[in-house]
């Protein structure tokens, strides 16, 4: 069983590595600002939830799980409440 | 402010309180204090009865989200790779009147597939969408994640 959960883990934690990779690269290549954000806060929000995912089940106790998964969610609310604000800031000095 | 109506606020900041700091004594007597203040500002900033949640569509919402989460990463994440952009904005007006209800519909959007809310057109008063690729159907995406997320307030 601790070797699913182990496997498990890992598997997790390299697939949020990879998308928060994958974000990196988006805000290195996307062409303009707007379209970084879209990187930043969909790509690394999937990289972060998928880093949380695998590491509940090494949290050892239920407030330890519920403390990542509040982390993320946390996260992509500041994500979606700033990366709005950013865009709308962005557009404006585009015009 | 009416008690009754800070109670529900007051529990879920304690609750949060609790997830992030445990639950031993000397700590709670703080997040409470805490909880205390934090429910006060949040009644200011929103008053009790503003925004009537319908707790099964709501869960029904969450539920689907890292579904939609899962989409919306990997969409960028492969366009990342080759490039393939097409960005533009896309104007959409929402149905929902300017209300509480329909800036959080806004941020709601901005972490769905392919759109990020840049404020409104002065001009037409229309949101301005920014897609990553304008040739998809972004309007009418948006049309229908605003009617799923309509039923998640009572009336």
């Amino acid at each position: 069983m601790s070797l699913l959960a182990d496997a498990f883990t890992v598997l997790a934690v390299l697939a949020g590595l990879f998308f928060l990779a994958a974000g990196t690269l988006g805000l290195l290549r996307f062409p303009d600002t707007l379209s970084r954000l879209h990187a930043l806060t969909k790509a690394d929000g999937l990289g972060l939830g998928l880093i949380v995912l695998g590491l509940m089940p090494q949290a050892g106790s239920l407030l330890g799980a519920l403390k990542l998964l509040l982390v993320w969610a946390l996260a992509m609310l500041a994500g979606a409440t700033v990366g709005q604000m950013i865009a709308r800031i962005a557009r404006r000095e585009s015009q | 402010m009416p008690p009754l109506a800070a109670l529900p606020r007051f529990v879920g900041l304690l609750a949060v309180w609790v997830v992030i700091g445990g639950a031993d004594l000397k700590g709670l007597a703080v997040g409470a204090a805490t909880a205390a203040i934090a429910t006060w500002f949040s009644l200011r900033l929103l008053p009790a009865g503003v925004l009537q949640l319908r707790p099964l569509p709501l869960l029904g919402l969450l539920l689907r989200y890292p579904l939609q989460a899962l989409r919306a990463g990997t969409e960028v994440a492969c366009r990342a790779f080759d490039l393939r952009l097409s960005p533009g904005f896309v104007p959409y007006a929402p149905v929902t009147a300017p209300s509480v209800q329909r800036d959080a519909f806004l941020t709601w959007s901005s972490l769905q597939p392919g759109t990020l809310p840049a404020g409104e057109d002065e001009v037409s008063g229309a949101v301005a969408i920014h897609a990553l690729d304008v040739t998809q159907p972004v309007a009418a995406s948006m049309a229908a994640e605003e009617a799923r997320f309509a039923r998640i307030f009572r009336g």
